[in-house]
């Protein structure tokens, strides 16, 4: 209780200075990254008490003080904060990457596949045929001609289906859960995040070969090849030299490993691959050739480096939800998200058995799978700038459908750590009895 | 370039060249690492060779602002009140004067150097002299630590002297943040909106408030917290807001940040853990704050020769004359020797962190005067401060022929050891 009537006075008093401030040298933007700190943090840690997931409290807190909410955190902060999104992404990736081991790919990668393949295609025919079925519900897909209808269904499928790594990081970091269902979940986020590269590129062409669009280039495949083998050469030569400065160098990881994730992703942007690609390589590269023992000493400096970044970014996550849309839309979205849920459910299932993966993974997996974050929300305002006709309101349906997936999903994720024996029910740290890395 | 990948490389590179070179310099030569950050910035920024520009500088202002506030967090770490208390009054006094004796002298001077060589109105002229003034009254901490730690090796004497070197380091600290925060407030810009415009006491108010009440409700908030990963998040999330209200309200970050880590290190049963914390940080964060304010260098559009060359000739000798002073009227000169204020010459990066605040005000006088004196004052003094500090020991030994180890060191010394206990990088 002391926390959050703490956290009330800090509020109060950050509103008494606001009238006398100014906005030069982005000292709003730190006053907000600070305030949102504190309160991400407290709401964060009320929730982890409680038992719900702290990135639950943290997009909470966000979506308290954010510009639906009580706008003490207003559009342009927001706004401003955008380089700390990009650069807790980019350390989410490569302390994914890292997580990954050369053996565990070897032995698991193609039953990994298997699954994701199943899952994806599963949950794509689903949500697909879904909102087809709902066109005369859905307002904006009432009038539609048929072909624009199709390219909207494509478009949606393509970008409901995809997961979120950084909800499955955040989440592990936090709990340090690293248990069999840990293992498996973080294995097909990362494959998906791959595969889903290539599924929305074929569905953006398959959309504007059912609405062209007057002027636009087309996406060759010499762009989409190259964004992915790009990206996987462009990481591993990132990898490669977070490898030797280990093995050379080895000191002041905490500011190392800022720097690293900030120049992958810069690089990657320059580059024009795929940013969060080029860091998961990079980061499993790094953790397979280091010598023994440097590459764990890195994760741990990244982990603590990034502890603050990770409750910004949930927090920001919180402030950009439209509570209003989600609740306008609510009515469509719960349908949408439980055929999601099904279609998870059974895809897991079917996919484990094909992979031959057992009980607890084959069981709880889609729990782990619900989550959508950062990446879908990319994905969806591509779309608005795609295609002007209906990509707005696409977007706001996306957004709202990620909204309410990001919301439940952790809380869903926590709950299969929690039946799979990986963590205590209500503690933040590994069950002890929990073997690691099995 | 963009400005993510000018902030990587000029980390980089200011990480390489103190790795490579100036660590080397400093075990075998005794020279002190951080001004050669300030020339690469310098040298990267927009008025050499123009890698970092004047926009990517402006764009990491959130970046900069945060590490003044962090080092203020870091020099407020250091003052722990039981340990402070081993120390005997007469180094506080002697330390005291010697702070504002220099802030006096060197403040009057350029007052009068402004005035009457630049032709500056007496009230403008006031605000950039004080400016200096806190400034010049800063010393090199870590200069300090690097002697005492080669003086220790070689089982030197000198351990009075070099307790009232640490002890006038960190109140020459404590001068210039508050002389600084304070003279904000009496320059302060009426703000945008349309309330009264605070008098300069309430802005002075404003300003310790936001330490005190930062610093008290962040005890409360932090207390029993011992895990180090949480307490980061915690403790970053204070120095942040504190630093972000500050500088929102265009005050000095310095003064509420350290009262904040003053407060917390006094107060909080994980007392060491904080500490720890805050100078973990406090490095990189310290890199990055000296190579941008190298970056943000701009020569003065004004006759800037006179006023500088003013600066760097009266700030030694008002050091020398203060610490000379002070000691004969504190009685302590037969402890410390006449000549110990030439262990106060050297400059670090607290001097660049007001003179970098002051130079991002946007209502500031002169700045860019009162940041070019800074700058070359550190880039003169800081490399060499551990030798002032080791010259002014050893002449001291020689003076009095003290045996060759004191195992019984003098009043303040050991205790002195607690005010800047980590060897900071000020």
């Amino acid at each position: 209780m002391r926390r959050p009537v703490i956290l009330l006075i800090v509020f109060g008093l950050v509103e008494l200075v606001r009238p006398l401030g100014s906005t030069g040298y982005g000292a709003q933007a730190l006053l907000t990254f600070g305030f949102l700190l504190l309160a991400a943090y407290t709401v964060g840690e009320i929730a982890a008490s409680i038992g719900i997931p702290a990135i639950v409290g943290y997009m909470a807190a966000g979506a308290a003080f954010g510009p639906w909410g009580l706008d003490s955190v207003s559009r342009e902060a927001v706004a401003r904060l955008v380089p700390v999104s990009d650069l807790a992404i980019a350390l989410i990736a490569f302390l994914a990457g890292a997580e990954l081991q050369w053996q565990e790919v070897r032995d698991r990668g193609v039953a990994l596949l298997k699954v994701v393949s199943t899952e994806l295609l599963l949950g794509a025919v689903a949500l697909g045929a879904t909102l087809y079925a709902m066109q005369d519900v859905v307002p904006f897909l009432r009038d539609l001609p048929r072909s624009e209808l199709l390219a909207v269904v494509v478009l949606f499928a393509s970008v409901a289906v995809v997961h979120s790594p950084a909800v499955t990081m955040a989440l592990l970091t936090d709990t340090g859960a690293r248990g069999p269902v840990a293992r498996t979940t973080l294995g097909v986020v990362l494959i998906t995040d791959v595969v889903v590269v290539l599924l929305f590129t074929g569905a953006l062409t398959v959309a504007r070969s059912l609405v062209p669009i007057a002027g636009a280039a087309g996406l060759s495949f010499g762009v989409v090849a190259w964004e992915i083998a790009g990206a996987l050469l462009v990481g591993g030569v990132l990898g490669g030299a977070a490898a030797l400065y280990l093995r050379f160098v080895g000191e002041e990881l905490f500011l190392f490993a800022l720097l690293f994730t900030l120049l992958g992703a810069e690089v990657a942007h320059l580059a024009h691959v795929e940013a969060l690609l080029t860091l998961l390589v990079a980061g499993f590269v790094a953790e397979n050739v280091s010598p023994h023992g440097s590459g764990e000493a890195l994760r741990r400096a990244m982990e603590r480096s990034a502890a603050p970044v990770f409750v910004v970014f949930f927090a920001l996550s919180g402030a950009q939800m439209d509570l209003s849309a989600v609740l306008r839309l609510l009515p469509l979205l719960l349908p949408l998200a439980l055929v999601r849920g099904g279609a998870l459910w059974a895809g897991t299932r079917l996919g484990s058995r094909w992979a031959g993966i057992g009980d607890p993974e084959r069981r709880l997996l889609w729990l782990g799978l619900v989550s959508q974050a950062g990446v879908a929300i990319g994905l969806a305002s591509v779309l608005a700038g795609v295609f002007p006709s209906f990509g707005g309101e696409l977007r706001t349906l996306l957004l709202a459908f990620i909204a309410l997936n990001q919301t439940i999903g952790p809380v869903l994720f926590r709950r299969a750590l929690v039946q799979g024996g990986e963590i205590a029910p209500r503690a933040r740290s590994p069950a002890p009895a929990e073997p690691v890395g099995s | 370039m963009t400005s993510g990948l000018a902030l990587i490389f000029i980390v980089a590179g200011g990480y390489v060249a103190a790795r490579l070179g100036v660590r080397v310099l400093a075990r075998r030569f005794l020279i002190v690492a951080g001004a050669e950050y300030l020339l690469l910035g310098i040298l990267l920024g927009p008025q050499a060779s123009g890698l970092i520009s004047a926009n990517a500088v402006d764009s990491f202002g959130p970046f900069i602002t945060l590490a003044i506030g962090w080092m203020g967090a870091a020099v407020g770490a250091e003052f722990h009140l039981v340990s402070l208390l081993r120390i005997s009054g007469s180094a506080y006094q002697t330390a005291l004067l010697e702070a504002l004796l220099t802030l006096a002298v060197v403040g009057a001077v350029l007052l009068a150097v402004f005035v009457r060589l630049l032709g500056e109105p007496l009230g403008s002229a006031i605000a950039p002299a004080a400016v200096l003034g806190a400034v010049a009254v800063t010393t090199s901490a870590s200069g300090i630590a690097l002697a005492a730690r080669r003086l220790a090796r070689e089982h030197a004497s000198g351990a009075a002297l070099l307790g009232q070197l640490r002890v006038s380091s960190g109140m020459d600290a404590v001068v210039g943040i508050v002389a600084f925060g304070l003279l904000l407030c009496l320059v302060h810009a009426a703000p945008p909106s349309d309330v009264r415009p605070p008098t300069p006491t309430e802005w002075a108010v404003i300003t310790v408030a936001i330490g005190v009440v930062g610093g008290i409700v962040y005890h409360l908030f932090l207390a029993g917290e011992r895990n180090a990963d949480r307490l980061f998040i915690a403790l970053a999330a204070a120095i942040t807001l504190a630093s972000g209200t500050a500088a929102y309200a265009r005050l000095s970050p310095l003064l509420p940040t350290m009262l904040i880590g003053a407060i917390l290190v006094n107060t909080s049963r994980a007392r060491r853990e904080i500490a720890a914390v805050i100078h973990r940080v406090h490095r990189p964060l310290y890199l990055v704050l000296l190579v941008f304010a190298g970056a943000a260098w701009r020569p003065s559009e004004r006759a800037w020769l006179v006023p500088i060359v003013c600066y760097l000739v009266v700030r030694p000798l008002a050091k020398v004359g203060s610490a000379r002073l002070a000691a004969r009227l504190s009685g302590t000169t037969r402890r410390l020797g006449p000549d110990w204020g030439y262990g106060l010459v050297g400059q670090g990066s607290l001097a660049v962190a007001i003179a970098l605040n002051y130079r991002l005000l946007d209502n500031s006088v002169l700045p860019n005067i009162v940041f070019t004196a800074a700058v070359i004052s550190v880039l003169l003094t800081d490399l060499m401060s551990a030798r002032l500090v080791q010259a002014t020991v050893q002449r001291h030994r020689r003076r009095h022929a003290e045996p060759a180890s004191d195992p019984t060191p003098a009043e303040g010394a050991d205790a002195g050891a607690a005010v800047t206990n980590t060897g900071g990088e000020r």
